[in-house]
């Protein structure tokens, strides 16, 4: 008889001659009674239908989208606010231009980022957008500053009156009101004035003296004389001196029966005021008092 | 009952077809283990919702082995076995004209059997009643129990082996 005979009997697994031995056996009426009682067993009702119904209904709760209450959110909502005024702010300042800013008998020297040097004489203001600065070489100037461009891509400096453009070079750019100046002390400088453009070689200068143009061929001069603390003009009426005289001394100038538009040629000290007083005055034949942080000019009549 | 293999379980008639054909079998599989009728109904609750939660990821040929053992893993070594009641169909009864003795007889002897089977072990009677009741042929029970056909043939061979011996009171 071979292994598990009776799982093999209820399947007729068994062959006629182990079939005919097992119905011999005693036991064979056990379990032929066995089998036969058991065929009617029936296991509890199943109602499939209502089941599934059961199924699909719990299936409808669970695909229900369960809306959840995160306090989180409202932490997240502040958060992301925070974000973005501080991107927003850092942006914004960092989008600012830089701005540098000379007082009275102040120089400053600026390095702009392609290594460029401005010197910015006293009372001036120079701003440049950093930013902006590998796209375009741009620079405003209020007063006066003296530009050593290093070579490159066009460099401009805006100022009120006119704008001035060069590709790499010296030059000395002073826009006072009143007056605008631009000389080259190398290379070639285009100042473009009340819409035309002039070209300006090494040594000459552009001047703007209310409204009207005049070019000298100047300076034999490496750099601006305020470069090196003096200021120094030719045929230029007497009250831009003197207010080149207040910025530089940081004095305030009054007068007094003068003729201030008459022509002044020479230099005065920046550093020493009472000698730059005597440079001033002697030339153009005026006197002058000078108290605290006063001066007044006046002319011969007066006591 | 096989289940046709075509199709996406998530399809709904797909499911449908796959619960009418298993479900029953889930249920007697469930309740054949722990004589319960309502855990079985858990069951089969539980297996089909799972089915369906994850019907993108179970084929249609996997799903049959797929609810079984889910159902199977839902109660394993969580409750202990209850009393298994099961009736008996009637049909002895319409079709025969036994005498009151017999009949009395028989009576006794279906609940000998039901104590027996209540006495197996828990495996050897799940094997013993889908065979029987629901006409599940070794290599189907194999497969839902998770071992080989023999190992089913040993479990039936020993079930029928000691209903005979606990009924003749050997």
């Amino acid at each position: 008889m071979q292994e598990n005979h009776l799982a093999k009997w209820l399947n007729n697994d068994l062959t006629e001659a182990e079939l005919a031995e097992f119905k011999k056996s005693a036991e064979y009426a056990s379990y032929e009674r066995i089998i036969t009682a058991s065929n009617q067993l029936e296991a509890p009702d199943f109602n499939a239908e209502e089941a599934l119904i059961a199924i699909k209904n719990q299936r409808t709760l669970k695909d229900a989208k369960v809306v959840q209450l995160h306090p989180f959110k409202k932490f997240i909502r502040i958060a992301a606010a925070a974000a973005v005024i501080m991107f927003g702010s850092y942006f914004y300042l960092n989008n600012l231009d830089e701005n540098i800013v000379t007082e009275y008998a102040e120089n400053k020297e600026v390095v702009l980022p392609d290594n460029s040097k401005v010197q910015l004489n006293a009372d001036s203001e120079l701003s440049f957008s950093e930013r902006k600065w590998s796209k375009e070489r741009n620079v405003e100037l209020k007063g006066e500053a003296f530009f050593k461009v290093a070579k490159g891509k066009r460099f401009t400096v805006a100022t009120a009156d006119g704008i001035v453009a060069v590709l790499g070079t010296q030059f000395n750019v002073e826009n006072r009101p009143g007056f605008f100046e631009v000389t080259c002390f190398e290379g070639l400088v285009s100042v473009t004035f009340d819409g035309k453009e002039t070209k300006l070689p090494a040594g000459a200068s552009f001047i703007v003296i209310d409204g009207k143009i005049t070019k000298t061929s100047a300076s034999k001069m490496q750099q601006p004389s305020w470069v090196t603390n003096e200021s120094t003009f030719k045929s230029v009426p007497l009250k831009f001196v003197l207010s080149e005289f207040e910025r530089q001394h940081n004095v305030t100038v009054e007068i007094q029966d003068i003729d201030t538009e008459q022509l002044f040629t020479g230099t005065f000290s920046n550093t020493d005021t009472d000698v730059a007083l005597k440079s001033i005055s002697a030339p153009s034949q005026i006197k002058f008092k000078f108290e605290g942080s006063k001066v007044l000019f006046y002319g011969d009549k007066n006591p | 009952m096989e289940t046709k293999n075509t199709g996406n379980v998530c399809e709904e008639q797909v499911f449908d077809t796959i619960f009418k054909a298993n479900s029953k079998t889930v249920f007697n599989y469930i309740y054949y283990k722990f004589g319960n009728e309502e855990k079985a109904h858990d069951a089969v609750q539980e297996a089909f919702v799972k089915l369906w939660e994850n019907c993108a990821k179970v084929s249609p040929a996997k799903a049959k082995s797929f609810v079984y053992t889910v159902a199977n893993n839902l109660y394993l070594n969580v409750i202990k076995a209850e009393k298994v009641r099961l009736k008996y169909a009637d049909k002895t009864l319409k079709v025969t004209h036994e005498s009151p003795e017999f009949l009395m007889e028989e009576d006794e002897f279906k609940q000998k059997l039901n104590r027996a089977l209540d006495s197996l072990p828990e495996n050897q009677r799940t094997t013993f009643l889908l065979n029987r009741i629901d006409g599940k042929k070794y290599a189907e029970i194999a497969e839902m129990e998770g071992v080989s056909v023999k190992a089913i043939e040993k479990r039936m061979h020993l079930a029928l082996k000691s209903l005979r011996e606990k009924i003749d009171g050997i």
